[in-house]
């Protein structure tokens, strides 16, 4: 545990900030601790020393300050420095894995009271990377899990999560990961645009793939995601006459309901024949009546669509 | 020329011009974890007041001395780099605490308070230049926001993505880079380019895991605005980035009126306002983020986007006419960060805000940005 004690011989470096001086801006009311480990934390960084004690500072530290970007690097520096003290102690081909597994628990544990905090996760990366050739993906799924249980579209987990992906070169369970948030909410984005970015690292069959977006676009139309997600897959799968006409015929159950359905059977329109330049300007000036907010861009695709465009 | 009514009543400005001078002034300890990066907090501040057309450079004359001091020159081996740092606890021996971000924001809000001294005498653009340039990764192009304090290398504990890199697009833009050479002088153009244009999603807007976001498409866009480049995208595919950014204005009209209670995060008092991606909630922040996106790809803002209902949205549902400030959604507290950002939208929809640099259109003009 930290305790200010162990720090006696360290000759503190002063915050210089002097809250009567009115030239200075921002001057922030510090509490006597933020003051304290601050001093002793510059010393030492300033000194670099890369000790127990140095690490014990910095936790504090960090929770304290969790945006001082230079008290990541200073962590790093000693986690790097300890690491190489005890294989060089235990003899080359020694086991270090125990003292990583302590570093990523306490990084855990900071992630959860701070979600927000973006370095975290880079940290991690260069952890895992740099230092720690025996890490595992599954030592990493309980962190993720648990993160986006509390928000399943934290932009900095999903991006970590692929980043694993490519860094353990495993893709296997990330079809089956991203139908447990699908279903979970079939609103949520994340889940649809991660799950496109994996398809060609998997070997879905893709008409049992087409089978499933259209059964989420059944359950709810009026949702930008999953037809994305659908325009997306048709491009991969390419544009046979009989797939536009599928496709034609089920987005036409939804013009009524979803401006994307009709956005959708407006392309297929045009796609398959079935609808000349007039018609499908006409059908964007539809839209421009159920999606009146956008009604400049979608009169705008009218005469685009009118034009030959 | 007809002018438009104002935005604020008199009474109002003087809420929000109050905010803002509040968080330059004493701070409660809560505030402590801005104390490594003021530059931020004070460049907020700063842009605000000048947009809402408040002499900076007279009323804080007092703090220029203060703000430069927050430049500082570092060595490493034998290479003299400058920057600013996050603030004066970041002022080290012997440690590289240069940031990109609080870069960018020292020089622009130099720029707000006019202090072309610093820009003619102080400032040294070659070996600022070259401290953005060991931000740069040889592997993708893509720039991290601080060095290694000890080696001055790229931290590899950074992360790398849109965000930095046109923070050193800007950085460099700021400091007079115009042409390709320009730029080239520091950094390699071409590595960074690629690097954008591989984060550009399959649905038409940018970001990190194939999930489009609007902060990252603004800054992907304004960067290679800046860099004279948006024609690295072929007309469809700015058309296509142009509809994802379209799609982000949130509507309670027509059919998405039978949007039902099923997504959690539609809300009817979201109308006009913008989401930063698919499905989620209307913020204040992204009102910026893509009407600056769209105003690059269409400068004819008002023939392709119905500002009305925005402005309706910041100024009914996020503006806090109480304690002034704007918030970030409906009924929450107001807040510095999307105080600046709110206003900031509101400035660009109205034609007076260089949203590339984002600051107001005249103290951009004054120092030829
Ligand atoms: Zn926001």
């Amino acid at each position: 545990m930290f305790d200010i004690e162990d720090y006696k011989d360290v000759e503190p470096l002063p915050l210089t900030q002097d809250v009567t001086n009115e030239e200075e801006l921002c001057r922030i009311m510090y509490c006597d601790e933020y003051k304290q480990v601050m001093a002793l934390m510059r010393r030492m960084i300033s000194k670099d020393e890369l000790s127990v004690r140095a690490l014990r500072l910095n936790s504090r530290a960090i929770e304290l300050s969790p945006a001082f970007y230079t008290a990541w690097n200073y962590r790093f520096r000693i986690i790097e420095h300890l690491l190489k003290e005890e294989t060089q102690l235990q003899g080359e081909g020694h086991d270090a894995s125990y003292m990583l597994n302590k570093e990523l628990d306490w990084l855990d544990e900071f992630t959860l009271n701070n979600p927000k905090n973006y370095q975290i996760w880079s940290y991690r990366q260069a952890l895992l990377t740099q230092l720690y050739p025996h890490a595992t993906f599954s030592r990493e799924h309980p962190i993720m899990d648990l993160m986006l249980d509390d928000d399943s579209k934290n932009y900095h987990v999903w991006s970590y999560r692929k980043w694993c992906c490519a860094h353990f070169k495993t893709y296997g369970q990330e079809m089956a990961f991203t139908e447990r948030f699908i279903k979970r909410d079939v609103y949520n984005n994340s889940a649809w645009s991660y799950r496109f970015s994996m398809l060609k690292h998997s070997d879905v069959d893709l008409d049992q793939e087409l089978q499933f977006v259209l059964d989420k676009i059944e359950y709810v139309p009026q949702n930008i995601s999953t037809w994305n997600y659908l325009g997306g897959l048709l491009q991969m799968m390419g544009t046979s006459d009989k797939l536009v006409e599928q496709l034609l015929q089920f987005s036409k159950k939804y013009i009524d309901e979803s401006a994307f359905a009709y956005e959708f059977y407006a392309r297929m329109s045009k796609l398959s024949g079935t609808a000349n330049g007039k018609d499908v300007a006409q059908m964007y000036s539809h839209i421009a009546d159920i999606d009146p907010i956008r009604d400049q861009w979608w009169n705008r695709k009218s005469l685009q669509a009118d034009q030959g465009k | 020329m007809q002018r438009d009514t104002p935005l604020f009543t008199e009474e109002v400005l003087q809420k929000h011009v109050k905010f803002l001078k509040r968080h330059l002034l004493l701070l409660p300890a809560s505030h402590q974890s801005t104390d490594v990066n003021l530059m931020a907090v004070v460049f907020y501040a700063f842009e605000s007041l000048a947009a809402l057309g408040q002499d900076i450079a007279t009323d804080y004359q007092s703090n220029l001395k203060w703000m430069r001091s927050n430049y500082v020159s570092q060595k490493v081996t034998d290479e003299e780099l400058s920057g600013f740092i996050g603030g004066p606890t970041m002022n080290i021996p012997d440690t590289i605490t240069l940031s990109l971000p609080n870069t960018l924001f020292g020089l622009l809000t130099l720029v707000l308070m006019r202090d072309m001294e610093f820009f003619d005498k102080v400032l040294n653009k070659k070996t600022l230049g070259k401290f953005v340039s060991r931000c740069q990764l040889k592997e993708n192009g893509a720039f991290v926001s601080v060095l290694d304090y000890k080696l001055g290398k790229a931290s590899i504990i950074d992360s790398h993505d849109l965000r930095f890199c046109y923070i050193a697009v800007a950085i460099l833009y700021t400091i007079g880079c115009r042409t390709e050479d320009d730029f080239k002088e520091y950094i390699d153009v071409d590595s960074l380019v690629e690097f954008i244009l591989s984060q550009r999603s399959a649905f038409g807007g940018f970001g990190a895991f194939g999930e489009a976001h609007a902060g990252y498409t603004s800054c992907a866009l304004s960067a290679l605005k800046l860099l004279n480049k948006l024609d690295e995208l072929s007309s469809l595919e700015k058309e296509k980035t142009l509809q994802w950014l379209i799609d982000r204005q949130v509507t309670r009209e027509g059919c998405w009126e039978k949007q039902d209670i099923s997504n959690e995060y539609y809300n009817e008092d979201d109308h006009g306002g913008f989401q930063g991606r698919e499905n989620k909630s209307a913020d204040t922040c992204y009102a910026f983020w893509c009407v600056n996106s769209i105003s690059i790809l269409y400068p004819n803002l008002k023939t392709m986007l119905q500002t009305e209902p925005v402005k309706d949205h910041l100024l009914n549902r996020t503006q806090n006419t109480l304690t002034g400030g704007f918030s970030k959604c409906y009924k929450e507290d107001a807040d510095l960060y999307h105080t600046c950002l709110g206003i900031a939208a509101l400035k660009l929809m109205e034609g007076s805000f260089n949203g590339a640099l984002c600051i107001p259109t005249h103290a951009a003009k004054e120092f030829d940005l």
